[in-house]
């Protein structure tokens, strides 16, 4: 039986206009199960948002296949939704229109788009800050915005690139608590590309770490522990043991 | 009772920018007239505000006034309705395709910086003293604000954007509706807030150089007749004008664009 979402051998080079190409991926494999929460880690421009992109359908690969539940795919579908670093809010829509955008567009009327995206808005715990617009929001509340949006849609994939990465910390740990909370109860396969190890180890069933540019899959980690997790498993030895075998194999790419 | 310990802000709290403001106003024009109290007044080179608004009151009561504003108006609205027709279009490609704003980019901005007033009397030659005319300078003088403008305000698309759009199975119209037409109005509103008062220029030269009516062929009249008090509050009507537009502008974008605040 193949996996839910099943990549191999996925290419792709960027060729911008007047500079040299850029081998992105090359040879990328990945396969992810249904309801799996998976973290990419990887040094800097090692291709692990390029990979989000394709799996979005904004960028084709240049050769490989990429299936999701049997299905190659072929650009942007209510499948699949991304929670994007910088937020990408409209800055002219209020924290209720934003959370629309994606229902809007699939052609969901008015009524129920509002009911829908009530249901949201309590869930990431915005309520009072619905006609709220981003400029007025700090940025843990415009990520917040920006995840009840993706899950809006309802969709079965969740593509997540360094969503937390613009936060300072202790909104960041306060957000992995949420989306973790959050995950329990929409169960949805979840995609989530970050830098930081700890954080891939907190909320992920498996954690792949991808070889520096042309990026590909060296290792993948089973993280075994508990579910639910909360704060304090960070500074159990079983934790610190598996960032350090983590950093161990992360180390090679980041100082080659 | 606790609530009743914090005070209401009081009236002048409540309106001190206004107060402040109007108080300036209203000191000049009494230094203006108390000047006069040590400095000898001749009716021949200067004015005073008393004199001022009476001349205003007089001209307001015969007509004249009306008549002249009306005759500015129509150039006025239509140079600078052909400013944003032309020119917001013409932004608006220039954004869009990289190449066609390269290749017009240095050329537009070489004649938005000339002083295009000197054209004037040419334009009044062409065309003639009347609305025509009039009309084509405040085009001249507007015409590059909307251009630019629209211009800025289609590179400014975020990309990120569109791309969410996109990403939510967005197509080109839904990028148009949802992205970049939101993003240019606001440019296009602030090139109307400068554009308003090069208009008011633009019609009130095109009126020194030739004209028979309008509020700058008063100007000069009352000033060949040696009225400086009417001079004077035509000027002071022209003021009140631009004030009132651009200030009305400046708080439809307020409204029309609140997320702007935080910009």
């Amino acid at each position: 039986m193949t996996a839910y979402i099943h990549g191999q051998n996925v290419n792709l080079t960027f060729r911008p206009p007047n500079r040299a190409p850029v081998r992105a991926l090359q040879g990328f494999d990945i396969a992810v199960e249904e309801g799996e929460f998976l973290s990419i880690v990887g040094p800097s421009g090692c291709g692990k948002s390029t990979f989000l992109s394709i799996l979005l359908g904004l960028l084709k690969p240049d050769s490989g296949d990429i299936d999701l539940h049997g299905k190659p795919i072929a650009g942007p579908g209510t499948d699949r939704a991304m929670v994007f670093q910088e937020f990408g809010l409209l800055p002219w829509r209020s924290v209720a229109q934003n959370i629309e955008l994606g229902l809007q567009l699939k052609g969901v009327a008015a009524a129920p788009r509002r009911q829908i995206a009530q249901r949201f808005i309590e869930m990431v715990g915005l309520r009072g800050f619905e006609s709220h617009y981003p400029h007025e929001l700090s940025g843990g509340m415009k990520q917040r915005v920006g995840l009840a949006r993706a899950l809006a849609t309802d969709p079965d994939v969740l593509l997540m690139d360094e969503p937390f990465a613009a936060l300072d910390a202790q909104t960041r740990d306060l957000m992995q608590a949420e989306l973790l909370r959050i995950w329990q109860e929409a169960r949805k396969t979840v995609l989530f590309v970050t830098h930081q190890i700890d954080e891939a180890i907190y909320l992920s069933d498996r954690v792949l770490v991808m070889t520096k540019r042309p990026g590909r899959a060296k290792k993948i980690f089973t993280i075994d522990l508990p579910r639910p997790r909360d704060y304090e498993m960070r500074v159990t030895p079983e934790f610190n043991d598996l960032k350090l075998e983590i950093w161990n194999a992360l180390k090679d790419e980041i100082m080659g | 009772m606790m609530e009743d310990a914090v005070p209401r802000p009081s009236f002048v709290q409540q309106n001190r920018k206004l107060l402040l403001g109007s108080l300036s106003v209203v000191a000049f024009f009494i230094a203006w007239q108390a000047a006069f109290l040590v400095v000898p007044f001749n009716s021949l080179f200067i004015t005073k505000p008393s004199l001022m608004f009476e001349a205003l009151w007089r001209l307001t009561l015969s007509g004249q006034l009306f008549f002249d504003l009306g005759a500015s108006a129509a150039p006025f609205f239509w140079g600078l309705g052909a400013a944003v027709v032309v020119g917001v279009p013409l932004g608006i490609l220039m954004g869009w395709r990289s190449r066609v704003g390269q290749a017009l980019d240095p050329l537009l901005t070489a004649l938005y910086a000339s002083p295009l007033v000197a054209l004037a009397p040419l334009i009044v030659i062409f065309l003639g003293v009347g609305p025509t005319g009039k009309a084509f300078i405040v085009f001249v003088l507007t015409v590059f604000d909307f251009v630019f403008n629209a211009y800025a305000g289609v590179r400014s698309v975020d990309n990120l954007l569109l791309n969410v759009v996109r990403s939510f199975g967005g197509k080109e119209k839904d990028l148009y509706l949802k992205v970049i037409i939101p993003s240019v109005i606001p440019y296009i509103v602030a090139g109307a807030r400068i554009g308003v008062g090069r208009a008011l220029v633009g019609v009130l030269i095109g009126e020194f150089f030739a004209a028979s009516e309008g509020v700058g062929y008063g100007i000069v009249k009352f000033g060949n007749f040696f009225a400086l008090d009417s001079m004077f509050s035509y000027i002071l009507v022209i003021t009140l004008i631009a004030v009132i537009l651009t200030q009305g502008i400046r708080w439809a974008e307020r409204a029309a664009f609140p997320w702007r605040a935080g910009q």
